[in-house]
């Protein structure tokens, strides 16, 4: 029973990421947008535990992250598919990135998802969408990234890393 | 080692089969995802429902330490701000004493032209308790629900315009979509001219107009009302000021959806339109019948006792039941207008009921009408 529950955690993560970034509280009174913690966790645990993140799961954070936020439904499930399956491909680059280099991947990985919403929101809409907002929301998620890595790395190696996996 | 290899190969595959699933459904998702689904605004509403009290008490000091930085940069300006003020209130003096004029006029207008009153609403006044400001979604969340009268559609606005719309209701909090936000499109008017348009956000603070018609001239600076079309808002609520931008039209709001903390929501519903009550002089007279023939038979009495009940009644036109419920029927009876729906250069409202109307004053024939 504590290995699933351990188990769900990294879509538990994602999801319960995607409430509070939709919360209507703003710390800046709305002139930020809100950082994109569900993407933190798909990012985190595809590349540390891929078993406990596979495309579903990503493909149903991406879902909720659409259903809170007020985008189309499938707009933010079908940028975390594409960037996970980038990530899959480079999983070696990405994983074995440490400091600096960590928080400069993620910025990377955040700033292709941001684009990849950009551009199938301007189809989904047919017209040229601000590009303001979703720079904003990228340096944002940056800045929120760098105390919540210490955290993610902390949950996996006391909570979800006793779990054996097989790649 | 083969097996090793083997098992991680297959592991690929398997992989990237289940990645091509995930997004093939994703478009699918996208393509078939023009839906409002009902149980999300729904989990939403319920949400900010419970939560409400906690946004307020988040969202107070954020709310207090945002006014004191901003009452800094105001107090460097705040000579200047009097000065521009003041001018700006003696000036407005000026513009009272013709505004009551012509307001004077256009009851003794409508006197004259038997006009249909105005519709008029009522309101209820909510404060601003949370903001969010994501890249498909300008929304704020007032502390206002069903239990207060609040329904999807109706229109929030402040002292200074309109701020958007109604998005959904929970019982006591509702989601405002604001005028700013990507999905948001409402019919305007340009004045002077009463040019239709269309007003689009587009996540800036600034949207823009579409759907104008192709020989309209426009100027900068030209007031952006709403016009009332589709009957869903009321006509005439400030929204702001047309601005040219290269060849886009963007329009200049009064409202500033982050620094508005006390909000009304009107409660419009368009009239449904109803044929006047006619009077009793439009009314057809009774015929007048003739007095019957002498009989000249022996036979003829009984036709003679039959045709005079039909000429009595006849000649009674006040018993006629037509006439008795339109005498009977009461006049609509309107609320009052909101009296700060205004900004400072708009006029008051007229009342609604024509015997209410304040008795005329005198005017000179050589006034003329100010456009």
């Amino acid at each position: 029973m504590s290995s699933f529950f351990a188990a769900i955690i990294p879509l538990s993560s994602g999801i319960l990421g995607a409430l509070i970034s939709s919360l209507p509280i703003s710390l800046t009174a709305g002139a930020m947008p809100p950082p994109l913690l569900s993407f933190m966790a798909v990012y985190f645990w595809c590349l540390v535990r891929p078993d406990l993140m596979p495309p579903a799961a990503a493909l149903l954070i991406g879902i909720v992250q659409d259903f809170v936020s007020g985008s189309p439904i499938g707009l933010w499930a079908t940028a975390y598919v594409a960037i996970y399956a980038v990530l899959a491909e480079q999983r070696d680059s990405f994983a074995g990135l440490a400091g600096i280099g960590a928080i400069l991947g993620f910025a990377l990985a955040v700033l292709l998802a941001s684009a990849a919403v950009y551009g199938i929101g301007a189809v989904y809409y047919w017209r040229v969408l601000p590009l303001m907002p979703h720079l904003l929301q990228v340096v944002v998620s940056v800045l929120c990234y760098i105390p919540l890595l210490p955290m993610l790395n902390g949950l996996q190696h006391k909570v979800v890393g006793p779990l054996r996996s097989e790649f | 080692m083969a097996n090793g290899t083997w098992r991680s190969g297959r592991a690929r595959s398997g992989g990237r089969v289940s990645l091509l699933l995930a997004g093939i459904v994703s478009v699918l998702l996208l393509i078939a995802g023009k839906v409002h689904f009902l149980p999300v605004d729904r989990a939403r509403t319920a949400l900010t429902d419970r939560a409400g009290t906690v946004f307020q008490a988040v969202n107070a000091p954020v709310l207090a330490v945002t006014r004191w930085f901003s009452g800094i940069g105001h107090f460097f300006s705040v000579y200047s701000e009097n000065q521009a003020l003041r001018e700006e209130n003696a000036r407005l003096t000026q513009w009272r004493g013709a505004a009551l004029a012509l307001q004077n006029r256009v009851n003794h207008y409508r006197l004259l032209l038997k006009m249909v009153p105005d519709v008029r609403y009522s309101a209820v006044t909510a404060q601003v308790i949370a903001r969010s400001s994501q890249p498909f979604l300008e929304t704020i969340v007032l502390n206002a629900g069903k239990a207060n009268g609040i329904n999807p559609g109706e229109a929030v606005i402040d002292a200074r315009g309109m701020l958007g719309r109604i998005y959904v209701a929970g019982d006591h909090t509702a989601w405002v979509v604001l005028l700013t936000d990507l999905n948001s499109r409402i019919p305007v008017e340009i004045r002077p001219g009463n040019i239709p348009a269309i007003l689009a956000g587009n996540n800036t603070d600034q949207p823009v107009l579409d759907a104008i018609p192709q020989n309209a001239k426009l100027r900068d600076g030209a007031d952006i009302v709403t016009s009332g079309d589709g009957g869903l808002l009321p006509a005439g609520l400030p929204i702001g000021i047309l601005r040219f931008d290269g060849k886009q039209m963007k329009v200049a709001l009064y409202s500033d959806p982050l620094t508005a903390v006390d909000v009304r929501i009107l409660d419009y519903r368009a009239p449904i339109e109803q044929m006047p009550k006619p009077a009793d002089s439009d009314l057809p007279a009774p015929p007048k019948l003739s007095p019957p023939p002498p009989p000249t038979s022996p036979l003829q009495p009984s036709a003679q006792a039959v045709a005079q009940p039909s000429a009595s009644a006849a000649r009674a036109p006040a018993a006629n039941p037509a006439i008795a419920l339109v005498r009977k029927s009461p006049m609509a009876t309107r609320q009052p207008p909101p009296s700060d729906l205004n900004t400072g250069s708009r006029a008051p409202a007229a009342p609604s009921d024509p015997e209410q109307y304040p008795a005329p004053a005198e005017e000179s024939p050589d006034n003329q009408d100010n456009q």
